[in-house]
């Protein structure tokens, strides 16, 4: 293994050891297996279709909010800890590179997450198959289709949100590379995932015929430089409308979160490469 | 090996931008020091004089305004150079949830030993300290000394030829500052170059050979300790049993070849001497 990535697996192994012992993860994770498990209370017969969405909903809805949160408090709040705390002094005075403190520190934050869309994924499956299974022999009983559902388009949904969160832990370390507190990479971080969230809209104002001006050269940049993290939710398509995802769809989203990530962490290191520690 | 000098500072300049105005405040001013290889060089100062900020810079974690610095002949700030040196920063903080003995372990592998290599580097690391029977405790749990022997077996784990020292008894009793200057002289002994930043002037006359000084970012001193403490103008006798008698004979003798005997004093020893022989049985402990 080359020294570089052994040193950056050191830093990421570290870095995680340190977030599970957060409680703020520990809380996050809690309130989103809670979310996922309190949507099997929920009794709204529809002979399958209707109560299935809404279970995939809690869990869809569950994923994509806390994992914001966690990545976006969890990622700046381990980057600060390191720099406030005076342990970086330690670490980059080693043979170690600024860039791969900061592919370490991306790969513990990543793994966390990881854990907790794994998680939530196994729990969210477990409710949906569970309810499914009840509804499907509900509707045998009254010689109705039964539900759709699509347990591996659910494990494909999960790595979806897990390279999701993957973009929001680069930008956030990009905004905190550049940021001198952490409540300002924080908070600038959480205004990049909604920009980043809102991103299709600007697409659509471009598409709109305007005249040129400052307005239009923002939501360019916008358009162009922002993650569209709205294409990462495809959960009612994969999950409960199987099939229903045009071809090419699947490669092209994953393909420009992976780029994003890289795009991202090299501007993370150019801003990071001369702060002083 | 490279040739050249442990550490090779050319006219560095250090500037820092403070308040929303941007004004400058100069950290180090066109501070130029050679420290050879193979000596314990002590860097001293005022807190704020820039003796913390140069070290920065000699280690690529502030960028110089202005200047060059070298590591063992190699430009300063690259990962190169700073394989094969070891830091203690000031007052030290370490991941909490590690033991000591993870820590060393963690800074062995960021320090490029190779995987094989690790454990009997870190135990000899940790033995060198003293902390062998420690190693196993949590970081959290340890006290201030323990933090800097600790801290002071990662910065050696990896055998570097250059460690530097930042106020490596800064909260630690005699005895513990004792046995840092101990390892220290042990590093000595085995050709490593030493570079100490302290306060405890006693300690730096007794393990360095070398020492600058440094005020408000300028150097003022820089030379072998022996050389720039010696009074040359000035002559100490010391005499046992020495009566009234003697004394005022000694006195005339002096007088007759037109010397004039300043003052006659008992020779005192230190209380750091005093402290560790009443703690430990001897003053060399």
């Amino acid at each position: 293994m080359p020294a570089a990535v052994a040193r950056a697996l050191w830093i990421a192994r570290i870095t995680f050891l340190e977030a599970i012992r957060q409680r703020f993860f520990a809380f996050l994770f809690v309130l989103g297996a809670a979310l996922v498990l309190a949507s099997g209370a929920v009794r709204v017969f529809d002979f399958g279709h209707s109560e299935l969405k809404f279970i995939a909903d809690f869990g869809f809805g569950g994923l994509f909010l806390f994992g914001s949160i966690l990545g976006v408090v969890m990622t700046a709040q381990l980057f600060f800890a390191e720099i406030d705390n005076r342990t970086a002094l330690t670490l980059l005075a080693k043979p170690l590179s600024r860039g791969e403190f900061l592919v370490g520190k991306f790969l513990g934050a990543w793994a966390v997450l990881g854990v907790f869309v794994a998680v939530l994924a196994l729990l969210l499956a477990a409710m949906l198959g569970w309810r499914a299974a009840e509804l499907a022999q509900l509707a045998a009983e009254r010689r109705l289709s039964p539900p759709e559902l699509d347990l591996a388009g659910l494990g494909l949904y999960a790595l979806l949100q897990w390279l999701r969160l993957g973009v929001v832990v680069a930008m956030v370390l990009a905004v905190a590379a550049a940021a001198r507190t952490f409540l300002f990479a924080v908070v600038v971080g959480a205004l990049a995932v909604l920009a980043g969230q809102l991103q299709w809209l600007s697409q659509e104002l471009l598409l709109k015929p305007a005249d040129a001006g400052l307005a239009r050269a923002g939501l360019w940049l916008l358009t162009h430089l922002l993650p569209n993290l709205q294409q990462f939710n495809l959960g009612d398509a994969l999950v409960l409308a199987p099939h229903q995802v045009a071809d090419g769809t699947l490669p092209w989203v994953f393909a420009s979160g992976l780029a994003y990530v890289v795009a991202f962490l090299a501007l993370a290191t150019f801003l990071f490469r001369r702060r002083e520690i | 090996m490279t040739e050249g000098p442990a550490i090779e500072v050319r006219r560095l300049t250090k500037d820092f931008r403070v308040g929303l105005k941007g004004l400058k405040l100069r950290a180090v001013d066109d501070l130029s020091l050679t420290i050879p290889r193979g000596q314990v060089f002590g860097l001293l100062g005022p807190n704020g004089c820039g003796k913390s900020t140069t070290l920065k810079v000699v280690l690529g974690l502030v960028p110089a305004t202005a200047g060059e610095v070298a590591i063992l002949g190699l430009p300063s700030a690259t990962a190169a150079a700073r394989a094969r040196t070891g830091f203690l920063p000031e007052a030290p903080y370490f991941h909490k949830f590690l033991s000591g003995r993870e820590l060393v372990r963690y800074c062995a592998h960021l320090s490029g030993v190779p995987a094989a290599r690790v454990e009997p580097a870190v135990e000899a690391a940790v033995a060198l300290v003293d902390m062998t029977e420690a190693a196993g405790r949590l970081v959290g749990t340890y006290s201030k000394g323990m933090l800097q022997r600790i801290g002071l077996a990662q910065a050696i784990v990896h055998d570097p030829e250059l460690v530097i020292l930042d106020e490596p008894t800064a909260g630690v009793d005699p005895v513990g500052a004792a046995a840092i200057g101990r390892i220290i002289e042990a590093m000595r002994a085995r050709g490593k170059t030493v570079v100490l930043c302290s306060h405890l002037l006693g300690q730096v006359e007794q393990v360095c050979d070398r020492i600058a000084i440094m005020d408000k970012g300028r150097l003022v001193l820089e030379g072998a300790v022996a050389e720039v403490l010696e009074r040359r103008d000035r002559h100490v006798l010391t005499v046992d049993a020495l009566s009234p008698a003697a004394l005022a004979a000694a006195e005339a003798a002096l007088a007759n070849h037109g010397a004039r005997l300043g003052s006659v004093t008992h020779p005192r020893r230190s209380l750091e001497e005093l402290f560790r022989e009443l703690v430990t049985g001897s003053p060399d402990a």
